[in-house]
């Protein structure tokens, strides 16, 4: 115990005391900090918003556009048009001539056979596609189906269906308020702060012990500590870092957004209940020492961080699978069978469950049942990863590959 | 100079040969494509609830309805039911026999307002299908003709003043894949620079380099070393052109979205003068960066550095994609990182004038020259320093 406690201790001691560790626990929330704050002073100053607009969008183009009506479909353009938005030209030919002096930005081509076949050509000299900067493009397209439809602007916006849609939902959990794009991101949000906290932290164990296992430390380690021992202290330690990082990362974001004037205030159709951070702790913990284990069964028996860092990736696939959903499935269903199912399963747990409780509408014995089914293999794994841990594993320069550290974590090597 | 071909060759032959060559570079970028197109398919089918949708018609519209057309695959048509009241269609929906019901008010022909109620989550298609039944029967008195234009909108077609370039609506994919091209132009890039970087660190940090000095120059090895890691990541970009232009040809006759694929010549142009330039650039540096750090971890941090600034024009699609031609497109297009992803991306989008492409490609040749430089530089003055770090204010002293 006393050994472990000394590990324990050294890490700590090793990892804060490096620069690169102070830059990030710093740097990180500055970097957001001076983001937030120039963002504010160029929403309060008129001037700097404009010349910020001009950068990002150039000078807006003023000009009409004009248009060579074929097939005799525009008879006139509603009222709604700004005046002279739209010029009409007899031909392409004159139509041409007023792009090359500049009268008119761009032109539309409609040409006889547009009832049958659709096609509308648009000139433009830069070429920009509708789907980037469709506001003209669209207003025209629209201009001729008021036309089409005989100047009735009513019918032809309900051509393409009803116009103001009333979502009433009877549940009694209430759905993700679809008109808050917040509340509908938070699940997405906190699966990525999840995902990247344990893979951070877990990291920090595979880089650690590969290293020490390059440059040939642990064997000296080992003459005097057990590898078990080895191993329960550095997890302990680097989560106990890992962890403290987080939560100054967390309240220094807090204080700072608090000292520049903007109030932490998350809109009333969210509320993170205290049971959330909780839970939040839980299941980083949780998630953290399977995870850390993991690695640092895999620094145990690879030779050197390259080769271990290719390995990762299979590692934490079953975190990233939440990740990769998070759009479709946490989203838009966060309690549908796919979300329960990724909720409950040990490996996708910590990340899927916070996503879900996040959404909320989850009952009550789930995060429970996934607590405590991710303990058991939290405890499973770090048994199996201390018996991967022996000398001759750590020892031994042996080439690694993944079947490798699956037959070596069923302790079949 | 046969010095220089013998390192490069054996740079590209330890890479290449390899089993790790094969699974992690050539066929990571077309697996990571295929299991993207699974999960959207798998989204799409978990989307498709084929439960029936009521309706409570008040309007008079659906009175003696026409049926709505069959949905386009993947969707699957989702049946239709009418009720009389509210109150039937609400005991439907308890009973889940609906998944929703749409309730269309006395005067939606004059609002144009209706409302939706569900229990669960309610999702696009069967609405989708619901407005097209909608339009279906608005359209109902309506000529043919002009019915199906007004339904199917227009086919906007956008061609530049002398018809050498077009861009149709429907041909969306011409948008996205010059940015899909740049992505994987930037993977490749990073990764093989990633393999140059490390090669540097690892034959410094066991001293294969002493012996290797008594035989070429540090120039010379250096210069056949960006060059043998270039062709590894050529033979990457070649081999995933082939995984992906290839399917497009053979099924560009089957399906409509490939057929309006169209590669413009100075999309070439661009490849050759402006990527292939910043490629070798990042080569350099990273070949820089290996030779001025002590072990590759430290590397890996400053390659971090350098990799950020590549993915700003990604970060920015959006903005990139709606101004094309702002200031701010502009100078990223013109800066060495950014340039790259930029050109390629506004490539799609607009036509690039031709200063700009001159002007970017000879800003990119002067870096990668310069970064070439820097490299052997650094590795000269690096490789007498064993353990300790290089300062970069070294590597730019007048010796």
């Amino acid at each position: 115990m006393k050994k472990t406690l000394l590990v324990l201790k050294n890490e700590i001691i090793t990892l804060i005391t490096r620069p690169s560790f102070w830059l990030a626990l710093v740097g990180i929330p500055l970097v957001g900090t001076l983001v937030f704050a120039g963002v504010g002073a160029i929403n309060k100053s008129a001037s700097a918003t404009r010349t910020v607009s001009q950068v990002l969008s150039g000078p807006q183009d003023t000009r009409p556009e004009g248009y060579v009506d074929l097939s005799g479909i525009i008879r006139q353009i509603p009222e709604s048009v700004p005046l002279d938005t739209y010029r009409s030209y007899p031909n392409e030919a004159t139509a041409r001539q007023a792009l090359l002096a500049g009268e008119i930005s761009a032109f539309y081509i409609l040409p006889a056979d547009y009832i049958n076949e659709g096609k509308l050509t648009y000139i433009r000299p830069d070429l920009n596609p509708p789907p980037s900067r469709g506001d003209l493009s669209n207003r025209f397209t629209w201009v001729v189906q008021v036309n089409l439809a005989g100047g009735d602007i009513l019918f032809a916006n309900l051509a393409n269906g009803p116009l103001k849609v009333d979502d009433i939902s009877l549940a009694v959990i209430a759905a993700p308020d679809e008109n808050n794009p917040l509340a509908l991101w938070i699940p997405y949000i906190i699966t990525i702060i999840f995902y990247m906290l344990i893979v951070g932290s877990a990291s920090l164990l595979l880089s650690n012990i590969s290293k020490e296992k390059e440059n040939r430390v642990i064997e000296v380690l080992l003459t005097s500590v057990t590898p078990r021992q080895l191993l329960t202290g550095k997890i302990l330690g680097l989560g106990i870092v890992g962890l403290g990082q987080t939560l100054f990362w967390f309240g220094t974001s807090y204080i700072l957004l608090n000292l520049s004037g903007r109030t932490f205030q998350l809109p009333s159709a969210i509320h993170l209940p205290v049971s959330f951070l909780a839970w939040g702790m839980v299941f980083f913990l949780l998630g953290y020492a399977v995870y850390a284990s993991l690695m640092a069964g895999l620094g145990a028996l690879a030779p050197n961080l390259r080769e271990a860092s290719q390995a990762t990736f299979v590692i934490t696939l079953p975190l990233m699978v939440p990740l990769f959903l998070s759009s479709s499935v946490f989203m838009r269903a966060p309690n549908g069978m796919i979300a329960t199912v990724l909720s409950l399963f040990p490996l996708s747990a910590p990340v899927a469950m916070m996503a879900r409780l996040s959404a909320g509408g989850v009952a009550w014995w789930q995060p429970l049942l996934a607590g405590v089914l991710l303990a058991a293999t939290a405890v499973l794994i770090v048994r199996l990863v201390a018996g991967m841990f022996r000398a001759q594993a750590l020892l031994s320069g042996q080439a690694f590959n993944l079947k490798t550290y699956f037959r070596a974590l069923v302790g079949r090597i | 100079m046969k010095k220089l071909w013998h390192v490069a060759w054996h740079e590209y032959h330890r890479h290449v040969f390899t089993r790790r060559f094969v699974l992690a570079g050539l066929l990571s970028v077309p697996l990571v494509i295929l299991v993207m197109v699974g999960l959207i398919f798998l989204v799409i089918s978990l989307d498709s609830n084929t439960t029936p949708l009521g309706y409570v018609d008040h309007s008079g519209l659906l009175a003696d309805p026409l049926s709505a057309p069959a949905p386009e695959w993947p969707d699957k048509l989702v049946p239709l039911l009418s009720f009389e009241t509210e109150a039937a269609a609400r005991s439907a929906l308890d009973t889940g026999q609906i998944q929703a019901y749409y309730l269309l008010p006395v005067d939606y022909l004059s609002s144009g307002h209706l409302s939706v109620f569900h229990l669960g989550e309610f999702k696009s298609p069967a609405r989708s299908q619901f407005y097209s039944f909608l339009t279906v029967n608005l359209l109902s008195n309506t000529d043919p003709l002009i019915a199906t234009r007004l339904v199917k909108g227009a086919e906007i077609i956008v061609q530049s003043p002398d018809g050498s370039r077009s861009i149709s609506s429907k041909n969306w994919f011409n948008v996205v894949l010059p940015m899909i091209a740049g992505i994987a132009f930037i993977i490749a890039m990073f990764s093989t620079g990633g393999y140059l970087m490390h090669a540097v660190v690892e034959e410094k940090e066991n001293r294969t380099m002493e012996v290797i000095m008594t035989s070429v120059s540090p120039n010379q090895f250096m210069a056949g070393k960006i060059i043998g890691d270039t062709a590894v990541g050529l033979t990457q970009i070649v081999l995933w052109l082939v995984f992906i232009v290839l399917p497009i040809l053979l099924l560009r006759n089957t399906i409509s979205l490939l057929s309006g694929i169209q590669i413009a010549p100075q999309t070439l142009l661009l490849v050759m003068f402006v990527m292939f330039p910043v490629f070798i650039m990042v080569s350099a540096v990273m070949a820089a960066i290996g030779a001025t750090v002590s072990e590759a971890r430290e590397g890996q941090q400053m390659v971090g550095m350098i990799s950020l600034p590549v993915w700003i024009p990604y970060m920015l699609t959006g903005q990139l994609m709606s101004n094309p031609n702002s200031p701010l497109a502009i100078g990223l297009s013109l800066f060495p990182l950014t340039a790259p992803l930029t050109m390629l991306m506004r490539d799609g989008l607009t036509i690039l004038p031709a200063w700009q492409i001159a002007l970017s490609s000879a800003i990119q040749v002067v870096s990668a020259v310069g970064a070439i430089w820097l490299a052997g530089r650094a590795f000269r003055l690096g490789m007498l320093r064993y353990g300790k770090r290089l300062k970069w204010r070294d590597v730019f002293a007048k010796n």
